[in-house]
């Protein structure tokens, strides 16, 4: 049987920031924005859904006078990524 | 990129993930500026020594060049953290290779306080960690000068040990010349 495929994870915009934020250590939000290629808006409302699932960390600060957003992967958000591949393969395998 | 659902099939995405890991890949931040402001500072450190301890009679004042590394520090550490604010991305590697360098310098700092007990010879034990981190900084940012910068200083650091005691201060600036100012230039020009 097929496992099931996340549907936190299941979407375009949500799986790329998951993907970037498993490959650095942290990432502010304007370079999500230019990485995923999505508006503030879109980007902020699925940033939000994925830290209330605890997938991600989201911390305010200032940088100046700007409001500045870093997000890092949490050990959930790390755990779901893993069995979202795994469950992934099991897809693609002939 | 906008937030589908249900047209996503698995091998789109597998594109996602490689597509996103492939724009962070080459992320790696390889700044020389480290390189040349401690290339010079050291380089003119153990110029002065070898000066002092050669031509003057002022030997006990001569270690006295060495508190140039103090604002030589604090500059690093205001540029590192301007930089990584300008990044707006922080990788694995930018970790590892700030953590290479602290402990370096935690590695060589006793070195500097307590060189009056090894008669200042300290080139023959810091040119050592300065060559393994150059080395692995090489491999991070994949260089090719800076890996030979890094084997430079092993092969200076080995030589100070059979140099004399003012002599090895010469092997200490020409080392720094080859080990960190040319790969820096290189590394600004590559950066261009």
């Amino acid at each position: 049987m097929l496992a099931e495929l996340d549907p936190l994870l299941h979407s375009q915009l949500r799986l790329g920031i998951m993907s970037i934020l498993m490959s650095v250590e942290s990432a502010e939000f304007t370079f999500l924005k230019e990485k995923t290629n999505s508006t503030a808006g879109n980007l902020s409302v699925q940033l939000d859904k994925l830290s209330e699932a605890g997938y991600i960390h989201i911390e305010k600060s200032f940088k100046g006078k700007k409001p500045l957003t870093t997000c890092k992967i949490t050990n959930k958000g790390i755990k779901a990524f893993e069995e979202y591949v795994n469950a992934l393969k099991q897809y693609i395998k002939p | 990129m906008e937030t589908k659902h249900d047209n996503l099939n698995p091998q789109q995405s597998l594109e996602i993930i490689s597509d996103m890991i492939n724009q962070v890949k080459g992320n790696i931040r390889s700044s020389s500026f480290y390189f040349l402001l401690w290339g010079w500072v050291i380089t003119f450190c153990n110029v002065g020594m070898y000066y002092f301890f050669k031509y003057t009679e002022y030997q006990r004042q001569a270690p006295l060049v060495w508190t140039l590394c103090i604002p030589a520090w604090i500059i690093t550490m205001i540029y590192a953290s301007r930089q990584e604010k300008k990044a707006g991305v922080v990788t694995h590697l930018d970790r590892i290779s700030m953590w290479l360098w602290i402990g370096m310098a935690i590695t060589i700092f006793p070195s500097w306080i307590f060189g009056e007990k090894i008669n200042w010879m300290v080139n023959a034990i810091v040119l050592m960690p300065i060559g393994m981190a150059t080395f692995l900084s090489g491999i991070i940012i994949r260089f090719r000068p800076l890996i030979l910068g890094g084997i430079t200083f092993w092969i200076a650091g080995t030589l100070c040990y059979i140099v004399g005691p003012i002599e090895q201060y010469l092997v200490g600036a020409i080392a720094m010349v080859f080990g960190y100012l040319v790969p820096g230039y290189l590394l600004k020009k590559s950066n261009q």
